[in-house]
């Protein structure tokens, strides 16, 4: 590597978080501050799922887990009147739970058939939140969910949620909190076992690795963190219906980060960031809208087989191609 | 409960059954043969749904005449599906789910741009109903169940009697070392594509007739394909047609005793209990 990325590498990250913290500071435009939210809020589950997806299973079922931290949220402040500072993290538990149920007998199943078995497990949490009319209030779904309490510091600085600023700053903190612990798991020890698992389980387990406790980890690591952002999305949209936890959502996760690149770290980031954010673009289009997204997905699917992740490679070699092959291999 | 209900009750499973099958098949036929799981395969059955309507409400088609044609017109987007979309994929899960995805958001924003949000009816294949006995048997689903009955039994002999459908079951069980044979690996997909999306075509326009067309129609149908699919086995015809009864007739039948709601959650919850015990589905072998 050369002198320049040598110094932007290290920069370059806290020059980006000050960027984001700084952006309520130049706009309160509701709609982009809005946008920015969804964006955090799918960054988060894309890199949430990196982590199941980095024992080689894929899971079908993130949207369903989503929604189980956001409805035991939304009850546990609605119902029992609990703090949103408590049943946010209670949200995410919830999810964890569930998952350490299910987990066990889930991941012996292996590979496409993982998938749909998580597939069938989000139709059912779905279906579930239907049918309990007297618990969830079915199809009509809850309406006017409390926002988060308002915080205050030491009665010098107050934080009360009426704008879309705190949110951003919440969900802002809550993305770089599950970012760092998702990467620092991804560069430890436990993310070359994960590695390994995924590229031949059998091998891994042969050299002294327990597959199912790590598999299961990975896969209760993943749940948890899609229920807390569940918990944050039910206080921000404040309306939670079934339907916003459909298949189609939890595809959804899927292609940001498979059309970002799975193999790296920041390619579900960026999936999200780009898949999102990119079709906002073109709202004027209206009904044809989606076709932004279909084609940005096919196109890179087509000529970016490790996804967006793999641009930089690409323009490097790209560069290579044109400066000729005068070019010594250092 | 009467006796009549119950009766039409396993009716109607009887025939959401054999609609399911006839769209499981084309799932496991691509999957066994590509090894891709073709998530627009639920838009398929939608588009041939609405190419039953169009040809019946504009051109003045009967339905028997629209029914071939709409699985005929159906299966030549399956070439181009094939060619296009799903050969340079073939057994790669990931990039293959994506591109399904694509086209499953790129042919539903198709059908609401240019058909419209709103349901549509083809109106029924044969009108009024059959009565046996004080039960009252509605002559579309009766239909259906027929349709799909003769369509499995040809798909059953053209695979074991055919020497296109040998071909087929050589692939799917390996596909080196049936190109080894000189079996052209390329023609049989496309052939097995052409097959499936006929089938969903067929299948979407018998729903749409019973019921009505939408073009959100296809995502319940791939959800209640794949649970077929996976319930009696990937790739298994036989595993097919009994994990879609099955299905069907809990649709049928656990309505009457509890809810609609809770027909879905028992169908999905046995095939999560089969799928952790038997993990190939019920007829399914490695």
């Amino acid at each position: 590597m050369n002198k320049a990325t040598q110094f932007v590498k290290p920069v370059s990250y806290p020059v980006l978080i000050l960027v984001l913290f700084l952006i309520p500071l130049f706009t309160k435009d509701a709609y982009l501050l809005h946008i920015l939210i969804m964006t955090e809020i799918n960054i988060i589950l894309a890199s949430s799922l990196r982590a199941i997806a980095t024992t080689g299973q894929m899971s079908l079922a993130h949207a369903g887990f989503m929604a189980i931290g956001a409805y035991t949220s939304a009850l546990l402040v609605m119902k029992l009147g609990l703090s949103f500072w408590v049943a946010l993290p209670l949200g995410g538990i919830a999810s964890a739970v569930i998952a350490l149920l299910v987990g066990y007998p889930f991941v012996r199943v292996k590979r496409v058939y993982f998938a749909m078995l998580t597939l069938f497990l989000g139709a059912v949490i779905r279906l579930i939140i239907m049918e309990w009319r007297n618990l969830t209030r079915g199809s009509s779904g809850l309406l006017n969910i409390p926002p988060p309490n308002s915080l205050n510091f030491f009665g010098l600085y107050n934080i009360v949620f009426d704008s879309k600023v705190p949110y951003y700053y919440l969900i802002l903190v809550l993305m770089l909190i599950t970012l760092l612990f998702l990467y620092r798991i991804d560069s430890s020890r436990v993310g070359r076992t994960l590695l390994a698992i995924q590229q031949d389980d059998s091998v891994a387990e042969s050299i002294g690795i327990n597959v199912t406790n790590f598999k299961v980890i990975a896969w209760c690591v993943g749940c948890f963190f899609a229920g807390i952002v569940g918990a944050f999305y039910a206080h921000f949209i404040k309306t939670l219906t079934p339907d916003s936890f459909g298949v189609l959502q939890a595809i959804y996760v899927i292609v940001y980060m498979v059309v970002g690149g799975r193999r790296r770290f920041y390619g579900a980031i960026l999936g999200a960031f780009i898949l999102t954010l990119l079709p906002e673009f073109f709202r004027i289009l209206k009904e044809y809208q989606p076709f932004v997204f279909v084609g940005i997905l096919l196109i890179i699917t087509f000529f970016l087989p490790g996804g967006l992740a793999d641009l930089p490679k690409l323009g490097a070699s790209l560069v290579r191609r044109l400066k000729g092959p005068s070019v010594t291999h250092a | 409960m009467s006796l009549a209900t119950f009766v039409q009750s396993i009716l109607n499973g009887l025939a959401a059954g054999w609609i399911y099958i006839l769209v499981a098949l084309g799932l496991t036929l691509v999957f066994g043969i590509m090894n891709i799981v073709q998530f627009a395969h639920g838009e398929i059955y939608m588009l041939g749904a609405y190419c039953s309507y169009f040809l019946i409400k504009f051109y003045g088609f009967s339905f028997w005449i629209a029914l071939p044609l709409s699985a005929f017109l159906v299966g030549l987007v399956g070439i181009i599906l094939e060619r296009f979309f799903f050969r340079p994929f073939r057994g790669r899960f990931e990039p293959s789910i994506i591109v399904a995805v694509g086209l499953m958001l790129l042919l539903q924003t198709i059908a609401v741009v240019g058909f419209g949000t709103d349901t549509k009816s083809m109106g029924g294949i044969v009108p009024g109903v059959l009565k046996v006995s004080g039960v009252t048997l509605s002559w579309d689903r009766l239909i259906a169940i027929l349709v799909g009955i003769i369509l499995v039994a040809a798909l059953f002999l053209l695979i074991k009697k055919t020497k296109t459908g040998q071909a087929m079951v050589a692939i799917s069980q390996d596909i080196y070392a049936a190109s080894l044979q000189g079996i052209d690996v390329n023609r049989i997909s496309a052939f097995a594509m052409v097959v499936g999306c006929a089938l969903a075509a067929i299948a979407g326009s018998l729903m749409g007739s019973i019921f009505s067309t939408s073009p959100f129609m296809g995502t319940s149908a791939i959800t209640k394909g794949i649970a077929v699919i996976i319930l009696g086995g990937l790739g298994s015809i036989t595993g097919a047609v009994v994990g879609g009864l099955i299905l069907g007739l809990i649709d049928g039948l656990v309505p009457l005793l509890l809810s609609s709601t809770m027909a879905g959650i028992v169908g999905f919850g046995v095939i999560i209990i089969v799928l952790i015990l038997r993990p190939r589905g019920l007829f399914g072998h490695e």
